[in-house]
């Protein structure tokens, strides 16, 4: 083929027609194009009807040659087969990406050992986002692209102009082929046998002693939606990188607040997390007895906000509307406008959000009345009764430091501790300074009173009290959602959709052409299909048989390769 | 026919070669979004201990150092001293350095700051936005950001007084 190319043959036809080079058969009128071709008596290839491809030119240049490279099939094929190579790879250790909390630098060795290291050291450990793999994928699909235009234009043009009259050595050579005299004058049989044909839902087209008839045109445009719909799948899974497309994260709910979604104008409120566990009976046979605790449900009752005003100032309160409310389930997301969050997780353990202590007379047991304190960004001062009191220090995590200065030794309110200037009737002109630890393990452990008689040199005649549970505001447990946004998703269903719709017509259609001409008294005739050969034979036998000639099915078969 | 053949094939090729560039860079580049040195610094929306509200373009045209800390967080408290005497060394040779508190109480905050004397600029990331788009795992993580907004160098760890000052001349000179 390329030798032909090379040699600058002469690609006119003895018909006249002057076709492109790289044609194998004539555009206008079917006949073979090379001599050695039109000596065999071989079936014809007639892949694009002869057509030349696009990329198939006299002198390539450059940009010829990179178009070439892509519009070869062989090509896309070793493409194909290298991305699935690449895709296997990357499934022997788990991604980087279906973790949380890892440093990938240290968890594959640690993990997995040596394989893992030089895994992580490959740049497996994120396959999927490589740039080998990435490049793999655009050359795919650029492939597509060009494989496409370079067969879809020849394609469309050839049979769009189909000239009715065709060689006979086109007809001769087809895989389907009849040859035998007719009674008829030759107009008028192919008059007869075009209503026949028609009847079969062919499309007919005559022009004197010759006649073409066409059905199911469109099949052959499966391959090429196949191929549009396979480019909008993979350009929406590009877009997801895009901002605003795509979000995926993972975000803690302590019940009863309400936090903000990061990236988004959208708040949620954990109003309540309930987990319900399988009973012992309920559990498989192996696990009963065993003390295993199964969770059978986890539900999270949530609430969506949107932000309104004052969203993107840090020093104003935002002000929020309630947009939806969800029972958020496994497998049952809230969804809201293409926000979802989907239960991902939970932890049980309780937080302390805020204590109502009571401000007490050691001696007389006298209440002087309550305040509110808040664990998270207390107010600073408060009135109790004829006492005033002052916030100086708060520490989350409660500590002491080499000096025996108290410290917070984390962010954590696991041990808050709270450091109060008191001053009111009965106390010293500057005030008590007062630590209060408000659970009371930590009272304990820290001992509250001695250090409070320490720093002011002997006890202190007032107490905070945080008098019952009814006081004390905890948040029960914490929920971990998964908030994701995928707005490129409607492509990638839009995409499969057209792949879908092209599989259906290049599946369940097949493009099935009939050509004849009488010369003489004598039929000829031809046909193509591009696939189920055994329908078209057993059809022209149909129609045959109408026309009084008497044709075994079989016979019909002029050899060639059956598909 | 020819002439606009050959302009299509281009126009195609091009469009290839962009999307195609496009994808491997986010992909490659942007492992989890997280900023690396070379890539613009993320924009941030702060409460500062000023009260007011403060932007990463505000310091546009100024080499900027950030540090991320926390007062529960021993070399954080460290290396404060070393922070401030930078601050007051560069500062009117348009160098800023701002901290980032990483999530903790204004009052805890404030207190801490008076304790120290420090003196430079100070925010507060309560929702730890900052921190998640800076993508900050240990603390303290200094960033040192160029006048073009570009991320210079990010230190992991404490900083001496020398270092800093080096970071700092080479940002400065960048």
């Amino acid at each position: 083929m390329m030798k032909e190319v090379i040699a600058f043959k002469n690609t006119k036809c003895e018909c006249g027609h002057q076709n492109p080079v790289g044609t194998v058969l004539c555009e206008a009128c079917g006949r073979p194009l090379e001599e050695q071709d039109r000596e065999s008596n071989e079936v014809l290839e007639m892949r694009y009807d002869g057509m030349a491809r696009r990329s198939q030119r006299a002198n390539p240049n450059f940009i010829d040659r990179i178009w070439n490279f892509f519009s070869s099939v062989k090509i896309a094929v070793y493409m194909i087969i290298l991305t699935l190579l690449g895709s296997m790879l990357g499934t022997i250790f788990p991604q980087e990406n279906t973790f949380l909390n890892i440093d990938p630098s240290t968890y594959y060795k640690e993990t997995y050992g040596t394989a893992g290291w030089i895994y992580y050291k490959l740049g497996l450990s994120h396959t999927y986002e490589s740039w080998w793999f990435v490049l793999l994928l655009v050359m795919i699909g650029a492939s597509l692209v060009i494989c496409s235009l370079d067969r879809v234009l020849p394609l469309y043009k050839a049979l769009t102009k189909q000239r009715i009259l065709k060689h006979k050595q086109f007809l001769t050579r087809q895989r389907v082929v009849y040859q035998g005299p007719v009674e008829l004058e030759s107009k008028e049989w192919v008059e007869q046998a075009s209503v026949h044909i028609k009847k079969r839902g062919y499309r007919v087209h005559t022009l004197d002693n010759a006649l073409l008839a066409e059905k199911y045109r469109f099949s052959r445009w499966g391959p090429y939606v196949i191929h549009i719909g396979l480019i909008i799948f993979l350009l929406a899974v590009l877009a997801r990188g895009l901002p605003g497309l795509h979000m995926d994260q993972h975000v803690a709910f302590p019940e009863g607040e309400i936090k903000h979604i990061p990236n988004t104008s959208y708040y949620l409120k954990n109003e309540k997390f309930t987990v319900e566990y399988y009973s012992e009976q309920d559990l498989p046979k192996e696990f009963q007895g065993k003390n295993k605790v199964l969770p059978k449900l986890f539900k999270t009752q949530a609430t969506l906000y949107e932000c309104t005003a004052n969203c993107n100032d840090p020093s104003k309160q935002p002000t929020l509307k309630a947009v939806d409310h969800h029972n958020i389930e496994v497998n049952d997301p809230m969804d809201y406008k293409g926000l979802k969050a989907y239960q991902f997780d939970y932890d049980l353990t309780p937080v302390l959000r805020s204590v109502k202590p009571s401000l007490v007379d050691k001696k007389t047991g006298k209440d002087y009345g309550t305040f509110q304190l808040k664990i998270k960004d207390p107010e600073r001062n408060y009135k109790v009764g004829p006492y005033s009191l002052e916030l100086k220090e708060k520490y989350n995590d409660f500590g002491l430091d080499e000096n025996g200065q108290p410290v917070t030794k984390t962010p954590n309110p696991n041990a808050p501790a709270f450091l109060f200037l008191i001053k009111g009737p009965n106390l010293p002109a500057e005030g008590v300074h007062y630590f209060y630890f408000p659970k009371q393990v930590d009272k304990e452990r820290f001992q509250q009173d001695a250090i409070n008689a320490k720093m002011n040199g002997g006890s202190v005649p007032l107490e905070l009290d945080v008098k019952g549970m009814g006081n004390v505001d905890l948040s029960m447990s914490t929920t971990y959602l998964n908030i994701r946004v995928d707005k490129a998703m409607p492509f990638v269903w839009v995409g499969a959709a057209i792949v879908m719709l092209g599989l259906v017509l290049g599946f369940y259609w097949q493009h099935r052409r009939i050509w004849l001409r009488i010369d003489d008294g004598n039929l000829t005739l031809g046909a193509h299909t591009n696939k189920n050969w055994f329908g078209i034979r057993r059809e022209i036998a149909a129609i045959l048989r109408k026309m009084n000639l008497e044709v075994d099915e079989k016979s019909l078969d002029n050899g060639g390769n059956h598909s | 026919m020819g002439k606009s053949r050959k302009k299509v094939q281009i126009i195609i090729l091009l469009l290839i070669v962009i999307l195609g560039g496009y994808a491997i860079t986010t992909q490659v580049s942007g492992s989890n979004g997280k900023p690396t040195e070379g890539s613009k610094a993320p924009n941030f929306d702060l409460l500062g201990l000023d009260g007011k509200v403060h932007t990463l373009d505000e310091y546009k045209g100024k080499a900027l150092v950030v540090n991320f800390w926390g007062t529960w967080c021993e070399p954080c408290v460290k290396e404060m001293p070393a922070l401030q005497a930078q601050y007051d060394k560069w500062k009117d040779k348009d160098v800023v350095i701002v901290g980032i508190n990483a999530g903790e109480d204004k009052m805890a905050v404030e207190n801490f700051v008076k304790q120290v004397h420090v003196s430079f600029p100070v925010m507060l990331d309560p929702e730890k936005d900052a921190i998640q788009s800076y993508g900050i795992s240990p603390l303290p993580t200094t960033f040192f950001v160029s006048p073009n907004g570009k991320i210079n160098k990010i230190h992991l760890g404490q900083l001496d007084l020398q270092t800093l000052d080096q970071q700092i001349e080479e940002l400065v000179n960048s």
